[in-house]
């Protein structure tokens, strides 16, 4: 088992390099000089090639991007040019990462509270009207962008009912678990609904797939209690492949939080990227991007493990 | 005298799907003995699955079971609740399929699987049911039970997988033992081991089999009767060294003629029955092997065979059969 | 006999399209919006970008069904500029429907174009390079990926190697960018599925004519599957599109675009001017709608078994 994780580990590597690479690209195919693009209308001569040395712009490329990694590689993700002048990016992202993970996690436990139940659901009383009603309502959830989900929740909650929520704003869990959560409810709601109608649509479609099955014909001619055919049989085999869903929706909540953290002046790494992007702040956004990215590869990695461990026909060693 | 153990009268079962209804099982009648093993041979689509699943109460939308009675040592099982007949499936009565992989249930370990069945039917603690599993594994013939006991489906071989299914049907000592098919995916050296291990379960349990099969070799093997199915209807029903001598229904008299002999002639074709099943959708008005049989008349076209009795215990549904014989 | 099927696969899927409720209910979807962006300078009330005068002591916005000062009836109500809502709805779905059109265009030529290669050579080492590189864009997630690549070519105009690139072509370039992979994985395995059918086997047993209809077979059959994938793609790009405008990093004012009147619609919810959020919201929203209705009911089209599952 211990020799998988490495396995999948080293595969990893090169993804992340490449992908790497292409962040590290991204400033360059910036049209024009990327100093006059960082600094903006500034003429003074002097000063655009002080920079261009510090960045070490006038290096050849591949040692640039040699150089960015030996940095990253310590920890060093750069220095913020225009969101917060000379901090360094790193701690940006510290005081902001907390927010935008409770927030994904948040928007996911809530989703998938919904969406496991009701994916059993409507598989099982398939085509009755339980069934068509769900199926509708995720196609709808998948519809509707959740920054206008909520929007929706903010005219709602906050104009309709006249409630505080909605005004925006973050209280730290460690200042108040009500005012934390009464502020991070309709974010959550609003980015767990896409992702909730994904996952499901994925449970539903599993469980049918299951249902039809020889083992759940097997079971019930062995006289099995209907409700342990359930739990045992179709739901247990049908949960395998949604785990990879949940899984690999990981990128989706994320870039979701984005947007979610805009409508709700929410002080994440969302909101940090934007500001970013505003301000052609590109330390900044490569070293977000860089971070996702890296989340991204170490959740999948993360999923396959599980699903090889749920799973009892995966192997451990099983060759590539 | 044997006593009676199953007895099928009339039995109707429909299947009512978007592009017509389909007339599964039209109007059989079978009987089992205790101690005795029957043999239900038809090609696909004759309605000996359906039957089965009918005598499970396993019958599911679009299908419904419209006549008839079956009955179990007397006991109208058509009659029985839902939850009636989960005792009875497993319990009284167990089926095993046709094995595929997918038979078993790829995430519970082996001894996880029989013992439910136990659990279900049974009172007995944990610790006894795990005794009588891996007891059960021994029976089959399953080597290295306690080993296997904890081991997944997909470990298995084809043929153990079967005897894993065997295991699980005979767990409860049930007194029908109803197998589909149950070594048609499997080579014939493995088929000859499950046969033989069937054999000396029946002693051993005294139990009423009915074998779901096509091969009529395994029929002549391995059964003390046959019933011979043909578009869900039951066309011949007697023991099988009577059927195998003398066969009353043409459809009958085909089969056996399309067994390959080992000391027939070289370079003669194989015979087949010509033409195909018809289609349980549209069938034609009377007999529904008219189009194909050979000594079809006139009259078979218009008028439905009723099963009647000819020999002793040798039933068949033929318009013509006296003329037929007398003809031969 | 499977040489004819594309003419079967191509009936036979008309024909469950029809009877599939979804599809059609998305399809038509799909046409009111076609129309609605083609017939925006007809069917707007207002010039977008005309700012009304209000009547004295009132301020914009204003509801829907009220009048400007000079006597212009607001549909669906004025935006904080006194702009027509309405108006402004319409021509931001034309030039949404243009991005979506545009980019899944460009997406598709490209995925298409190398899934098709990969699928062809299976295994060589051209199929490996191209979906090891398609995986690891795949690893970005969607809309992080446009917001960098937005951020790298900055807002506004864009100037690559001397060509002067519009803002609407720049958001087009960087969607379609986004979504090829998608395109890619999706062609690769059609083209897969299809290349180990019989027919292909054995067409190449018949020889070089047979490998003319092969393509032409192989071609055909895939037609559906992606029909159905240019959908879902429509409805995501879409989507993505909004977002982008909605964070200011796609079209920019005065163009009108719904996700960035959404965006200034959300400094006058607490004053009541729902209208001014709710009438983009929706026209976005039932779009991807459409889109997603029809690819779904596409996709059971396709494959009518998936759809009507019943239990044995």
């Amino acid at each position: 088992m211990g020799v998988y994780i490495l396995k999948r580990l080293i595969l990893a590597i090169p993804t992340l390099i490449v992908a790497s690479i292409i962040i590290f690209l991204l400033v360059h195919i910036a049209p024009g000089d990327p100093v006059r693009v960082m600094l903006g209308p500034i003429q003074d001569q002097v000063l655009v090639e002080r920079l261009q040395q510090k960045l070490g712009l006038d290096l050849p490329l591949h040692e640039q991007y040699l150089t960015w990694l030996g940095n990253l590689l310590r920890g060093d993700l750069g220095i913020s040019i225009s969101v917060q002048r000379g901090a360094p990016v790193a701690e940006l992202i510290a005081e902001r990462y907390m927010v935008t993970l409770e927030l994904a996690l948040l928007a996911m436990t809530v989703a998938l509270l919904i969406a496991i139940p009701t994916g059993i659901l409507s598989a099982l009383r398939q085509n009755k009207l339980t069934d068509h009603i769900s199926r509708v309502v995720a196609l709808i959830g998948i519809s509707i962008p959740n920054f206008f989900v909520g929007i929706l929740l903010i005219l709602f909650f906050g104009v309709v009912l006249l409630k505080t929520w909605g005004a925006g704003g973050f209280v730290p869990i460690q200042e108040g678990l009500g005012a934390n959560l009464q502020r991070m409810i309709l974010p959550a709601i609003a980015l767990g609904t896409s992702y909730s109608a994904i996952v499901m649509r994925m449970m539903r479609s599993s469980m049918l797939d299951v249902m039809s099955k020889d083992y759940v014909r097997t079971a019930r001619a062995m006289g099995v209690k209907r409700w342990s055919v359930i739990r045992q049989d179709i739901v247990r085999n049908a949960l395998i492949p949604v785990v990879t869903v949940i899984g690999n929706s990981i990128g989706y909540l994320l870039g979701g939080s984005v947007v979610t953290e805009s409508v709700f002046r929410l002080p994440g790494i969302g909101n940090l990227v934007i500001n970013a992007v505003y301000r052609r702040d590109f330390p900044v956004i490569q070293a977000v991007v860089l971070i996702i990215v890296l989340l991204r590869i170490l959740v999948n990695l993360v999923v396959d493990l599980m699903y090889a461990k749920l799973d009892p026909r995966i192997q451990y060693t099983s060759s590539e | 005298m044997r006593e009676e153990l199953l007895r099928i009268e009339n039995l109707v079962t429909r299947f009512y799907t978007e592009y017509g209804v389909v007339q599964a099982v039209d109007g059989t009648n079978l009987y089992l003995k205790q101690g005795e093993t029957l043999g239900i041979v038809g090609e696909s689509g004759s309605g000996k699955t359906v039957t089965a699943m009918s005598i499970m109460g396993m019958i599911e939308n679009p299908g419904k079971i419209e006549n008839g009675r079956i009955l179990l040592k007397g006991d109208n099982l058509l009659y029985k609740s839902e939850k009636e007949m989960r005792e009875i499936r497993g319990g009284l009565i167990a089926m095993v399929f046709q094995d595929s992989l997918s038979s078993l249930n790829p995430t519970l370990t082996v001894g996880e699987q029989i013992g439910r069945v136990l659990r279900f039917h049974t009172t007995l603690t944990p610790h006894v049911i795990h005794k009588r599993v891996v007891e059960l594994l021994e029976k089959v013939g399953i080597p290295e039970p306690t080993k296997r006991y904890g081991g997944y489906p997909h470990e298995m071989s084809g043929g153990m997988r079967q005897r894993v299914l065997i295991a699980m049907a005979i767990s409860c000592n049930p007194s029908l033992l109803i197998l589909d098919e149950p070594t048609t995916a499997l080579d014939v050296t493995i088929e000859a081991q499950i046969f033989e291990l069937i054999e000396q379960l029946k002693k051993h349990f005294n139990m009423g089999i009915i074998l779901i099969t096509h091969d009529l070799s395994v029929v002549a093997n391995t059964c003390d009767r046959v019933a011979i199915m043909y578009s869900g209807k039951l066309i011949e029903q007697g023991s099988v060294s009577e059927v195998f001598k003398r066969q009353l229904h043409p459809y009958t008299r085909g089969l056996i003629r399309s067994i390959p002999r080992i000391d027939g002639p070289v370079d003669e074709n194989l015979y087949s029955i010509p033409g195909e099943v018809p289609d349980l959708i549209n069938l034609p008005g009377g007999c529904n092997f008219a189009p194909r049989c050979a000594y079809k008349k006139d009259l078979c076209e218009k008028e439905s065979p009723t099963l009647a009795e000819f020999y002793k215990d040798h039933t068949a549904a033929c318009l013509r059969v006296k003329e037929i014989e007398y003809a031969e | 006999m499977k040489l004819t099927r594309h003419r079967g696969v191509l009936e036979e899927f008309w024909k469950n399209f029809r009877k599939n409720k979804l599809a059609v209910a998305g399809g038509l979807i799909v046409l009111l919006f076609i129309c609605l962006a083609l017939f925006a300078p007809i069917l707007s009330t207002a010039n977008p970008v005309e700012q009304f005068k209000s009547p004295s002591g009132e301020r914009h916005p204003l509801p829907p069904i009220s009048r400007s000062d000079d006597g212009h009836l607001f549909l669906l109500g004025s935006d904080r500029y006194g702009r027509d809502i309405f108006s402004r709805a319409l021509f931001g779905t034309r030039s949404m429907l243009k991005l979506a059109v545009g980019a899944v265009g460009i997406s598709f030529i490209i995925g298409v174009a190398l899934g098709a290669v990969a699928g062809y050579n299976r295994s060589s080492w051209i199929d490996e390079l191209i979906m090891r590189f398609v995986d690891i864009l795949l690893s970005f997630p969607a809309l992080v990926l446009a917001i960098a690549l937005v951020g790298a070519l900055g807002l506004g105009e864009t100037v690559i190697f001397g060509l002067r690139f519009s803002n609407m072509f720049k958001i087009m370039l960087v969607i379609a960018i986004t979504y090829s992979p998608r395109f890619a994985r999706v062609m690769r395995s059609v083209v897969l599925q299809e290349m180990s059918e019989d027919y292909v086997a054995a067409a190449k047993v018949i020889g070089a004519s047979g490998t003319r209809i092969v393509v032409k077979e192989v071609f055909i059959n895939t037609i559906p599957p992606i029909m159905v994938q240019a959908s879902l793609m429509m409805a995501e790009t879409v989507l993505i599109s909004a977002s982008l405008s909605f964070l200011g990093l796609g079209l920019q004012p005065p163009q009108a675009s719904l996700g960035v009147m959404l965006n200034e619609a959300r400094d006058y919810l607490f004053q009541g001017s729902w209208w001014y959020a709710v009438v983009p919201g929706v026209f976005i929203s039932l779009a991807i709608l459409g889109f997603n209705f029809l690819g779904d009911g596409l996709r059971d089209s396709v494959d009518p078994r998936q759809a009507r599952r019943v239990g044995r």
